[in-house]
């Protein structure tokens, strides 16, 4: 069986993942208001610069200068990599990074320090797997908001398929003025914390965060990755399909053997903008799953980009493990048309399965099965 | 046994089909103006290219061309294709075009651009013109890489009822481009065998 | 009234990538949205970019923008009470 080892989240709410779900569990949010590039207000969960740069020196000892989103996967990777107990410098471990801007930030920044290949994704790959002195080529997923699912995914197959015995897929994104400004010009950032499936959602919140799974083959107790699959709407690049074509698609192909009833929880995308939250509902509606539990931790995280997947799927891992469902923060007002069955209390469940779910820009959803073995 | 049924290369002088270059004149000076020459001269009439990044354009244009060599149904939704690409530049070329839009001075976001920051845009433009319904991808590699892109197509297949993957190397950085797209089929006794030594003797031409 | 509809047309031909569109082409009265012009969600955002950048008209409701982006007649009208620049 495919298992996550270990994993971390380096998020506002902490630097390991054990303290980001006890965060989780207590309601806690790293979202908070602030201003955009031109003063408008907007509300964004952000990683303490100063906090990074010291639990990053401490924990890597690094010999060179990084950028805030380099120490953030640095930490996460080493952190996750020290708990998992692997060899990372072994031929037999393989780097996955999922993000969707990296460095971007430099762009902004002509006269930088750091070089002009910076800028790019591969080379945020090579720095991590270069941290590690692992002799791989490493690779990068970029697959807009569904990136740390589809890194999954291409974990699993590098597993199932025999290429590794670890695989270390870490994701990390920023709340740069780049991302800041290109969502503000889509009028889809609510100026105030975010409430996903609410009746008065306005939009996303950005989140900065690293997260890292480790995984590799395991039998006997915990939580394994059963399989993952992405469909596309083929409808538009930026709009959520009206019937949730892709994302009901997806779940059909990764939910085949599993019938609802034994899914304790969908984790969803949720991203508190009204026609992605729509789509999902009508997806899961779709799929049978209009009575099976479903929160978003967006409100908790904001929308971590390319660490969304990672963070999330850690997160609900977590509470798979615990046997709860958590509650879908922001969540009062129902505010999707037809069935959906938000959570709303902190609900104990036996079941063995939850689901993950993402979909994103470019028409592309993601549906990833977990059980749970005891 | 994987075949390659249908292959496209475009570079910023050539447009080569299933190995034969094609017969196409450039009344543009090498650059994106290039790729609307090449959409003239197939008669495409999707006016939604011409809102498309140069990323977004050339990616569509090699897997137009292969489709069509290919008779490919784009009427039916067809959720047995996946399209998977890779690249060294993401959507950089774009990216530089945002970051123009948020100069300090001149700041006026475009929805438009910033769209097109993500690279698997394309994938989806594709997806969007042939109804196609499978997996879509997008990874990014230090350089062209066949074995990789054996390897990420293989992963493809492996998703139920996934039969032929539109495999592709899209790239577009600074008015060059860079593209080779391929149809694989799962099972098919004819075409080019899909192996290492063929996908490179293909790119180098 | 009819410059400012026929400069409207090429900004918004040139802002939203109307190839093989001249403002002759474009009917002022003619909805701009599904029908017409069929412009999409992205379109209209950019319609928004556009009225802030050339007549210093800020849109923050992007629900509000339906009936200004009716037409090109209601897009002038609206620019002619509210412009800025």
């Amino acid at each position: 069986m495919i298992k996550p080892l270990a994993y971390n989240i380096v998020s506002p709410l902490g630097f390991t993942a054990t303290d980001n779900y006890a965060a989780v569990r207590r309601g806690e949010s790293g979202v908070v208001p602030c201003q955009d590039p031109v003063g408008i207000p907007i509300a964004v969960s952000r990683l303490d610069r100063s906090k990074l740069l010291k639990a990053f020196e401490k924990k890597c000892k690094p010999s060179q200068k990084h950028t805030a989103p380099e120490q953030a996967m640095l930490l996460s990777a080493s952190l996750a990599v020290q708990e998992a107990g692997i060899d990372a410098s072994s031929a037999r471990t393989g780097f996955v990074l999922s993000s969707t801007k990296g460095n971007i930030e430099l762009l902004g920044i002509p006269e930088n320090d750091f070089g002009r290949e910076r800028i790019h994704l591969w080379h945020n790959a090579a720095l991590l797997s270069g941290f590690f002195n692992n002799p791989n080529i490493p690779l990068t997923v970029t697959n807009a908001c569904i990136s740390g699912a589809a890194a999954q995914i291409a974990a699993f197959n590098m597993l199932e398929k025999g290429l590794y015995d670890h695989v270390v897929v870490t994701g990390v994104d920023m709340a740069s003025d780049f991302i800041v400004a290109g969502f503000q010009s889509f009028k889809s950032l609510d100026p105030e914390r975010c409430r996903p499936f609410d009746a008065r959602r306005k939009g996303l919140n950005i989140g900065e965060a690293a997260a890292t799974l480790v995984f590799g083959k395991a039998d006997g107790k915990g939580i394994s990755l059963i399989q993952g699959n992405v469909r596309n709407d083929a409808n538009h690049i930026s709009g959520p399909s009206r019937t949730g074509e892709g994302l009901y698609r997806a779940l059909c192909h990764t939910l085949q053997d599993v019938p609802p009833r034994d899914i304790g929880f969908i984790s969803a995308h949720g991203t508190a903008t009204p026609f992605n939250d729509q789509m999902e509902a009508i997806a899961f509606a779709r799929a049978g799953l209009d009575h099976t539990p479903v929160f978003s931790l967006k409100a908790h995280f904001g929308h971590t980009m390319g660490a969304a997947g990672i963070l999330e799927s850690i997160i609900s891992i977590m509470a798979l493990e615990e046997g709860v469902v958590l509650p879908s923060m922001g969540y009062k007002e129902h505010g999707v048309e037809g069935e959906l069955n938000v959570s709303t209390v902190t609900a104990h469940t036996d079941k063995r399965f939850m689901v993950k779910t993402l979909s994103g820009f470019g028409g592309c959803n993601a549906a990833l099965l977990y059980q749970k073995h005891s | 046994m994987k075949k390659i049924t249908a292959y496209c290369r475009l570079t910023d002088d050539l447009v080569i089909l299933n190995g034969k270059p094609c017969e196409i004149s450039f009344p543009s000076e090498p650059g994106p103006g290039r790729l609307t020459d090449i959409y003239r001269h197939l008669e495409v009439g999707y006016p939604k290219f011409f809102k498309m990044d140069n990323l977004s354009k050339a990616g569509f244009l090699a897997s137009e061309m292969v489709l069509r060599s290919l008779q490919y149904d784009m009427e039916t939704p067809d959720e047995s294709t996946s399209i998977v690409f890779c690249n060294r530049s993401s959507s950089l070329d774009t990216d530089k075009r945002f970051q123009e839009t948020i100069s300090r001075d001149n700041y006026f976001p475009s929805p438009a651009v910033f769209v097109y920051t993500l690279p698997n845009i394309v994938t989806g433009e594709v997806a969007i013109r042939n109804k196609i319904m499978g997996e879509t991808s997008f990874f990014i590699l230090e350089s062209f890489d066949a074995e990789k892109m054996i390897i990420f197509t293989d992963w493809a297949f492996s998703s139920a009822g996934i039969c032929r993957v539109l495999c592709g190397w899209t790239e577009y950085l600074d008015g060059h481009c860079n593209v080779l797209v391929m149809m694989v089929e799962k099972e098919s006794d004819k075409g080019v065998d899909f192996n290492k030594q063929k996908i490179n003797n293909i790119y180098r031409t | 009234m009819e410059t400012l509809i026929f400069d409207l047309k090429k900004q918004i031909i040139e802002a939203l990538n109307l190839e093989d569109v001249t403002p002759d082409d474009i009917d002022t009265n003619a909805p701009l949205f599904v029908e017409g012009l069929g412009l999409d969600s992205i379109d209209a955002l950019e319609l928004i970019v556009l009225m802030e950048k050339q007549y210093g008209i800020k849109l923050e409701d992007p629900g509000k923008s339906k009936e200004i982006f009716r037409s090109v007649a209601t897009m002038a009208d609206y620019i002619s009470k509210n412009r800025q620049k």
